[in-house]
Order: structure tokens, then C-alpha cells, then sequence
């Protein structure tokens, strides 16, 4: 395998679970599979429509997220929110987030490089 | 022709079960209208849009298998170690009946031996197809079926557990010297047997000597097969220096087996094992005939007995695989 190819493997493991917590803090603020990838980006966290349109409705179906049609605009979309039990755990999650940036922190002689 | 966006949506959602169908189908297709849209809005020709927006999205089966949650696998992690042990057990045991039970369908039915053998054979091979096949389906099955969701819990909680007995015993791989002793005796015992049975005869009413091996056998194959038997001696003293069997000396004493047991068969079935003359002396005729009981239990019995002793030693080799030298110095202090 070449190094950037590693390297590459090594970053996408690392952000893969953060991609759950991203989307049900930016859902506090309601909104639909196509914005939610742009306000993603936005913030630096890149991921794909085909990992991110199916974990809205996993997270949906386990009651974390909650949804509405929106017809009221061009076309119809689908609007996510985060629910109750979906802020519970996005605060756990961010906790233990920053957890674990302080233990690595620790382990890497004090230092953020 | 449909749009691409048409065929995608077809495909994406062939797989997906029908209630919820309809509603993905809604979201998809705004999701993909809104990033065709801000392409188009960029300035961008909309077939040339819609189809990076779709190439994007990717393969419509695996974002199916996304949505539904679908494993993309045949046999997954949780079941493939039992997978791989299960199936070449099966085979192991189910295969070697099944060409036995063949062969002896084609003998019973008056077949000849080399009918026999080759129905074996082919029995053989397509059991091993058939059983790897049906075994396959069965843990595809396993996987993939919902109504077998419980089922599969409840074998791998059953089987699933690992222990340390599981690990395999070091010490049985280690060839002792008791064991190399008995193997050499065995083999000293083999050529006493057939010196032994070399010397058997009989006398025939003029007086004359009618020895119990055909001349033939006692001219060419006696001495070859005490060759070989010598052979196998000394391999199984280079099987006590090593300590252990390996796949070379295993292959050695495969081939041994084979230039031991492949003359004694072939001369069985083909009546010019044991001298006729003697046969008739001793009022047994039979006893000589390519197609009588007493030469093809010989040659079934040499058969079994030398598959199975070819066997012994590359499953010993695999089990020694990898424990290296430790294990001939343990010998040593044990």
C-alpha cells in the first residue's frame, strides 16, 4: 500500500465515527439531507451523501433523529431534527471527544503537535 | 430514453422493502434535485450536472445495502470461522464414505475393479463439489435470511466462545522416541512378514516345491518392496532427529506409502499376487483369483489402512507448523 493511500485509510477511520455526532449537533437546527451535507462541509467535517442519507434514517429509526415533509418551498424536502434523546447523546459523545483529544494530548508530551 | 436519475432511482430502490419505498424515493430525488440544482445554479450544463451528482451517489447496490442495512458479503466475520471449520471437516468425513460406498455399488452391481476405482474417483469429486456447495448455501443462508436471525445467534453464542483449550496441543505434534522406536519395529515387523510368507509353501504330489507368492511377484516385487520398507525405516530415523514431522518428510513418506501399497493392489486385482498352483494345492482356488474375496479385501484393506497412514503425518506437519525448533529442544528436557 502506498504511504498516502495509508494515510488516507488511517484519517477516514478516524473521522468515521465523529460523522454521527457532527450530524445530530448540526441538527438542532432542522434541516434536509442535501443542506446538511453543505453545512457540513462548511464546517470542515467532508463526508458523502451515500454515508450520510442513510445514517439520517438509521439515526431516525432509532429515535434520535425526528423528520417532516416540507412542501412548502420549490420542491418537496425532507427536514431532520435532532431529538431529545439524540442532544443526550450528542453531549455524551462531544464529552468523551474531549476526553479523548486531552488523553492523546497527554500521551503526545503535552503538546496539541 | 429515461433519464439517468430515472434508471439510479430504479436501481437504488429495486431492493428496498415496499413500505418504506415510496418515501425514499421522495427524499432521494429531492436530495439529488438540490445538488443538481447548485451545479446548474454554478453554471454547469444540467445532463453534465445530474451525471457527477450520480457518480457521486455511486454504485445504487451498495447504497441500497446502506439504507436497508443488508450485509455486502456472503459469510461474515461472525460466521466464517466456523465456515472454515465446519466445511473441511464435513468433506473430510462425507467424501471418503461416499467413494467407498460408490466403489463398492460398482462392484456389487459386477462392475470391474478399475470401474470401481474410477467410479470412486469421480464419486469422489463430486461429492466434494456437492458438499462444499450445499454447506456454502446453508451459512449464506445463515447470514442473510431474517427468519434465521435467532438461529444464528444462538450457534454462534453456542460455538462462538474461544478458550484456551482450544489451542492446539504442542506436545501431540512432538514425535517421541517411543513413538519412532514402534514405527521402525512395525516396519521390521512388515519385512520379517513378508521374508516370512515368502518362505511359505507347499508340496505337490510329485514332491515339488509350490511356493505361496506367484514367481513373478517373488522375482521382481519382493525385493523392491523390501527396498521400499527399508527406506521407510530410515526415513522415520530422520523423523526422530528432526523431532517432528514436516511437509517434506510427510511427502517422503507419502511417496513410500504409495511404491508400497500401489504394487500390492494392482497385483491383487490382477490375480498374480499369490501363486495359482499354490491356490489349487491347498484346495482353495479362489484364493489366488484377480476377482475373489480374499485378493480384493487385500487390496480395499491395503488401500484404507495406506490412506490413512499417508494422511497421519501432513496432519501432525500442520499442527507442528510454526512451533520451530522449541519443540525438539523440549524433547530433550522432557
Amino acid at each position: 500500500m502506498q504511504m498516502d493511500e495509508l494515510i488516507g485509510t488511517h484519517r477516514q477511520e478516524l473521522r468515521r465515527g465523529t460523522v454521527v455526532l457532527a450530524c445530530l449537533l448540526a441538527l438542532r437546527t432542522p434541516g434536509y439531507g442535501y443542506g446538511l451535507l453543505k453545512t457540513l462541509d462548511a464546517a470542515g467535517i467532508s463526508s458523502d451523501g451515500n454515508t450520510v442519507y442513510p445514517l439520517l434514517r438509521r439515526l431516525e429509526e432509532r429515535g434520535l433523529l425526528e423528520s417532516e415533509w416540507n412542501t412548502d418551498e420549490s420542491h418537496p424536502r425532507k427536514f431532520y431534527r435532532t431529538t431529545r434523546a439524540g442532544s443526550e447523546l450528542a453531549a455524551q459523545l462531544l464529552a468523551d471527544m474531549a476526553d479523548l483529544t486531552a488523553s492523546l494530548r497527554t500521551l503526545n508530551g503535552g503538546t496539541d503537535r | 430514453m429515461t433519464s439517468w436519475t430515472e434508471r439510479y432511482l430504479a436501481a437504488a430502490l429495486r431492493s428496498i422493502p415496499d413500505p418504506k419505498r415510496a418515501d425514499l424515493e421522495r427524499e432521494l430525488r429531492s436530495s439529488i434535485a438540490d445538488a443538481v440544482e447548485e451545479r446548474v445554479a454554478a453554471g454547469e450544463d444540467r445532463l453534465v450536472a445530474e451525471r457527477a451528482v450520480l457518480e457521486g451517489l455511486g454504485d445504487p447496490a451498495q447504497l441500497a445495502a446502506a439504507y436497508t442495512g443488508r450485509p455486502t458479503y456472503l459469510i461474515g466475520p461472525e460466521l466464517f470461522p466456523l465456515y472454515r471449520q465446519f466445511v473441511p471437516r464435513l468433506i473430510a468425513v462425507v467424501v471418503p464414505l461416499a467413494a467407498v460406498v460408490m466403489a463398492a455399488v460398482k462392484v456389487a452391481s459386477g462392475g470391474s475393479y478399475s470401474d470401481a476405482i474410477a467410479a470412486g474417483i469421480s464419486g469422489a469429486i463430486s461429492v466434494t463439489i456437492q458438499v462444499a456447495f450445499w454447506a456454502t448455501v446453508t451459512f449464506v443462508f445463515l447470514e442473510w435470511a431474517d427468519s434465521a436471525r435467532k438461529a444464528r445467534t444462538e450457534i454462534v453464542s453456542a460455538t462462538g466462545r474461544w478458550t484456551l483449550e482450544r489451542l492446539p496441543d504442542l506436545s501431540a505434534a512432538r514425535v517421541t522416541a517411543k513413538e519412532s522406536v514402534g514405527e521402525i519395529i512395525t516396519v521390521l515387523i512388515t519385512i520379517g512378514g513378508l521374508v516370512f510368507l515368502g518362505s511359505l509353501g507347499t508340496t505337490d504330489t510329485s514332491g515339488s516345491e509350490v511356493p505361496l507368492f506367484a514367481p513373478a511377484f517373488t522375482d521382481v516385487w519382493f525385493p523392491a518392496l523390501l527396498a521400499v520398507l527399508a527406506a521407510m525405516a530410515v526415513l522415520h530415523v530422520m523423523v526422530f532427529i528432526v523431532g517432528r514431522w514436516t511437509m517434506a518428510l510427510a511427502v517422503g513418506h507419502a511417496a513410500l506409502r504409495v511404491a508400497f501399497a500401489l504394487p500390492l493392489i494392482v497385483l491383487a486385482l490382477n490375480g498374480t499376487l499369490v501363486n495359482p498352483a499354490f491356490a489349487a494345492q491347498i484346495g482353495w482356488p479362489s484364493l489366488a483369483e484377480a476377482d475373489g474375496p480374499a485378493m480384493l479385501a487385500v487390496a480395499v484393506g491395503t488401500t484404507l489402512v495406506g490412506g490413512w497412514e499417508i494422511l497421519k503425518p501432513f496432519l501432525r506437519a500442520r499442527r507442528a507448523r510454526g512451533s520451530g525448533p522449541l519443540v525438539g529442544a523440549s524433547r530433550r528436557s522432557a
